[in-house]
C-alpha cells in the first residue's frame, strides 16, 4: 500500500514515454489525481511498509509528501495549458520524466534508510535532468550539464558522509538497521567523531541540492532554463526533498547530544545563503532567475530556522510549507508571463496590470506572500523564527538575517514594480485561459486559508516533525 | 606487504598517478576501467567469510565499473568524434607531483583517524582518499568536460572503497541500488556530452560560460 503511491507515477512514467502527445497531458493530470488521492489516505491511515527497514513514515515525510502531492497535481493541471501554448518538441519525454520526477520526490519522502534516502534524491537529479533541457537550446544545454555534474559531485559528497555514519555505527559497536529512526533512537552510543564528519559531508552533498550557497551555483541557471512547470516543481517541492535528508540527519545529531554543533553550522550555511541571494537579487535583469535566488534565499532563512532550534524550527517548517506553495505559484505565473511576452528579460517586460490582468494579481499576491507580507504564512514563520532567534540568543545572526530580508524585499519590489507598471509596447501572445491562473490562485488561497486555520491533524503533525529537532513552543 | 589487499590497493594508487599523467583521454579511460577493475575486487580479499551472494555482487560491481561504465564514455567518445586532448588547466608534470604529495599527505592525515578494527590493510584509508581527492583534482584541473566526468567516477571509486571496507552495514540490494544510479548519472552524463558536443562542436567547458552573474 505504501510502496504504491511512487510505484504507480513510477510506471506511469514509463509508459508515458511511448504516448502520443495527445495522451501525455490526461495522464499528468490523472495520476496527479491518483497520487493525491493515495497521499492523503497514507496521511490518515499511516500505513506500514512492506520493507519497513527501507521505507516508513515519517511526520515531516507525510508533511512534504501532502505538499508534493498537491502541487503536482495543480502543476499538472496548468501544464495541459501550458504544452498547448509553447511549442515543445520532444513532448513525451518532457511527460515521462516529469512523472519519474513525481516518483522519485516520493520516494524521498517515505524512506527510511540513510542509503536508499541517498538513492532517492540521485535519482531525482537523474529524473528531473531532461526536463532542464526540454527547450534544447546552447543555454539550456548548459545549465543541465552544470546541474547534473555539480549535484551529482554534491551527493557524492552525501554517500561519503552516510557512508562515514555507518562508520560510527561499528566504531559504537552499534548493531541496528541503518535506518534515521533506528539510529535516532541509539544516537547516543554511536561514535561522535565519526558522526560529526558524517553530518557535514551530508550537509555539504544534500545542501547543494538544497541551493544553499557557496553550492548554489546551478540553481539560477536550472531554475530559469528549465519550463516553467518544472521550474514550478524544481523550486516548490525538489529543493524540500534534500532539506529532509539535512533534517533527518540533524535530529541524528541533536539526540546524540551534538544539537549545539550541527545547529551552528546550519545556521552560518543559512546565513551566507541569504547574504548571497541578497547581493545577487539587486542588480538581476531576468525575473526567473529573480525568483530563482528568492528560493535560496528562502531555503537559507529554513537551513537557518533549524539550525537555532526551537521556536525558530517551528518557523522553519512553517517557512517550508508556505514556500512551496507560494513558490511554485509564482513560477508557473512566470511561465504566463514567459508565454505572453516572449522574453526572460524584466527589460522585455511591463505593465502586466493592465495587459495581463489575471496573471497580474496572481503575481502581485505570490510576490506579497514571497517577501513575508502578513497575512502569508511566511510572515508569520520569519516572525517566529527572529523571536526564537532572540531567545537563543543569538543577537549578530539575527541582526544579518533581518538586514538581508530588507535588501532582498527592496531589490524584489524595485523589479516587481518595474514588471507590474513600467510602460512597455511589447503585444501579448497568450490568453489567460482559466487553467493557467486558477493553480496559482489556488495555491496562493491554500497558503492563506493555512494562515487562518489549521487543521489539528496538521498541527499535530508539524509539532510531532519539531520536537524531534528540540524544536516547538 | 604480506597483506593481499595491500599489493591491490598499491595498484590502485598507482592508476591515480598514471591519470595524472594522461593526456588523452581513451588512455585515461583505459586506466579509469583498470581502477574500477580493482576496486571492485578488494572486498573479495577483505571480508573472510564471503558468501555466495557477496561474490555474485562484487561479479556485478565489476562488471559495471570496469567495464559498462568506461565502455559508455568510450562509445560517447568515438561516436561523436570529440577531441581527444584533456586540455589541462593544471600541467601533467605538475599534476604528477601534486598526486605524489596527496598520498603522502593521506598517508599522514589517516595517521589521525580512530578506524574501526582494521580487517584491511595499512593501505586502506590512504588509497579511499588519494582516490577521492584525485577524482576532485580530475574535475577541477582538466577543462575537457569528459575529463570532468571521468573525474566523477574515480570520486564514486573512492567512496566505494571507504564503504565496503569500512562498514559491513550495507546490504548488497542497497549497494547495488547505489551502482544503478552512478550507472544512470554516466549514461545521462554521456548523452549530454554528445549534445554538448552537437551544439558547441567541442567539450571544452570554457565554452559553457554564458550563464552566470
Amino acid at each position: 500500500m505504501l510502496e504504491l503511491v511512487f510505484l504507480v507515477p513510477f510506471f506511469a512514467g514509463i509508459v508515458a514515454f511511448f504516448l502520443p502527445r495527445n495522451l501525455g497531458r490526461p495522464l499528468l493530470v490523472i495520476i496527479g489525481a491518483i497520487h493525491l488521492l493515495l497521499s492523503v489516505l497514507i496521511w490518515v491511515y499511516r500505513p506500514d511498509s512492506m520493507f519497513p527497514e527501507y521505507f516508513g513514515v515519517s511526520p515531516e515525510g507525510l508533511l512534504s509528501l501532502l505538499v508534493i502531492s498537491l502541487l503536482f497535481f495543480l502543476i499538472s493541471i496548468y501544464t495541459t495549458g501550458y504544452l498547448k501554448a509553447s511549442n515543445i518538441k520532444s513532448e513525451h519525454i518532457f511527460t515521462g520524466s516529469m512523472l519519474l520526477f513525481l516518483s522519485t520526490m516520493t520516494l524521498v519522502t517515505l524512506s527510511d534508510h540513510i542509503m536508499v534516502m541517498w538513492i532517492a534524491i540521485e535519482a531525482t537529479t537523474l529524473a528531473s535532468a531532461p526536463l532542464i533541457y526540454t527547450h534544447r537550446t546552447a543555454a539550456s544545454l548548459e545549465a543541465t550539464w552544470k546541474y547534473v555534474l555539480i549535484c551529482s559531485v554534491g551527493i557524492a559528497m552525501a554517500l561519503l558522509g552516510s557512508v562515514l555514519i555507518t562508520v560510527s555505527m561499528d566504531v559504537g559497536k552499534v548493531d541496528v538497521p541503518v535506518s534515521f529512526s533506528a539510529l535516532t533512537a541509539v544516537a547516543k552510543s554511536l561514535d561522535p567523531m565519526w558522526l560529526k564528519a558524517g553530518f557535514v559531508f551530508i550537509l555539504v552533498g544534500y545542501g547543494t541540492k538544497m541551493g544553499l550557497a557557496p553550492m548554489h551555483t546551478w540553481l539560477p541557471d536550472a531554475h530559469s532554463e528549465a519550463p516553467s512547470p518544472a521550474s514550478a516543481l524544481l523550486s516548490g517541492v525538489l529543493l524540500n526533498c534534500a532539506y529532509l535528508g539535512i533534517f533527518k540527519t540533524n535530529n541524528i545529531m541533536v539526540a546524540a547530544g551534538l544539537g549545539d554543533f550541527s545547529g551552528a553550522i546550519l545556521m552560518v550555511f543559512g546565513l551566507i545563503s541569504i547574504l548571497a541571494a541578497a547581493t545577487f537579487i539587486l542588480k538581476q535583469t531576468e525575473y526567473k532567475r529573480m525568483l530563482a535566488y528568492s528560493s535560496i534565499e528562502n531555503m537559507g532563512i529554513i537551513a537557518f530556522g533549524t539550525g537555532v532550534g526551537g521556536l525558530a524550527a517551528y518557523g522553519a517548517i512553517i517557512c517550508l510549507i508556505h514556500h512551496s506553495l507560494i513558490k511554485s505559484s509564482l513560477f508557473l505565473t512566470s511561465g504566463n508571463i514567459l508565454l505572453g511576452y516572449g522574453s526572460r528579460l524584466i527589460k522585455g517586460t511591463g505593465n502586466l496590470v493592465n495587459r495581463m490582468p489575471k496573471t497580474f494579481v496572481a503575481f502581485f499576491a505570490g510576490f506579497a506572500g514571497i517577501s513575508g507580507f502578513p497575512p502569508f504564512g511566511i510572515f508569520i514563520g520569519e516572525l517566529f523564527i527572529i523571536v526564537g532567534t532572540f531567545r537563543a540568543g543569538h543577537y549578530v545572526g539575527v541582526g544579518i538575517f533581518i538586514l538581508s530580508l530588507c535588501v532582498i524585499f527592496a531589490g524584489f519590489a524595485n523589479q516587481m514594480l518595474k514588471i507590474s507598471f513600467d510602460d512597455t509596447d511589447a503585444t501579448i501572445q497568450l490568453t489567460e485561459s482559466a487553467g493557467m491562473v486558477w493553480p496559482q490562485y489556488t495555491l496562493l488561497l491554500t497558503s492563506l486559508l493555512l494562515c487562518f486555520w489549521v487543521p489539528d491533524t496538521l498541527y499535530q503533525t508539524i509539532i510531532h516533525a519539531v520536537t524531534s529537532t528540540g524544536g516547538g513552543f | 606487504m604480506n597483506n593481499p589487499v595491500d599489493v591491490i590497493l598499491s595498484l590502485v594508487l598507482l592508476s591515480c598517478l598514471f591519470s595524472f599523467g594522461s593526456s588523452r583521454l581513451p588512455g585515461l579511460i583505459k586506466v579509469l576501467a583498470f581502477q574500477g577493475v580493482v576496486v571492485s575486487i578488494v572486498p573479495l580479499f577483505v571480508d573472510p567469510h564471503m558468501t555466495g551472494g557477496g561474490i555474485l555482487f562484487t561479479m556485478v560491481t565489476l562488471t559495471i565499473r570496469g567495464i559498462v561504465i568506461p565502455l559508455c564514455i568510450y562509445l560517447a567518445i568515438k561516436k561523436v568524434a570529440i577531441h581527444r586532448e584533456v586540455e589541462p588547466i593544471i600541467g601533467y608534470h605538475a599534476s604528477m607531483l601534486a598526486g605524489l604529495g596527496l598520498i603522502v599527505g593521506a598517508t599522514f592525515v589517516s595517521h589521525h583517524f580512530h578506524v574501526p578494527a582494521s580487517r584491511a590493510g595499512v593501505l586502506l584509508l590512504p588509497t579511499a582518499i588519494t582516490v577521492l581527492v584525485s577524482g576532485m583534482f580530475l574535475l577541477m584541473a582538466r577543462r575537457n568536460a569528459i575529463a570532468m566526468v571521468l573525474g566523477y567516477i574515480m570520486m564514486e571509486n573512492g567512496i566505494y572503497l571507504v564503504g565496503t571496507t569500512f562498514s559491513a552495514h550495507a546490504r548488497h540490494i542497497v549497494e547495488f541500488g547505489i551502482l544503478l544510479d552512478v550507472l544512470a548519472g554516466v549514461m545521462i552524463m554521456a548523452i549530454i556530452l554528445q549534445n554538448i558536443k552537437r551544439t558547441f562542436d567541442d567539450v571544452d567547458t570554457a565554452l559553457l560560460r554564458t550563464l552566470k552573474e
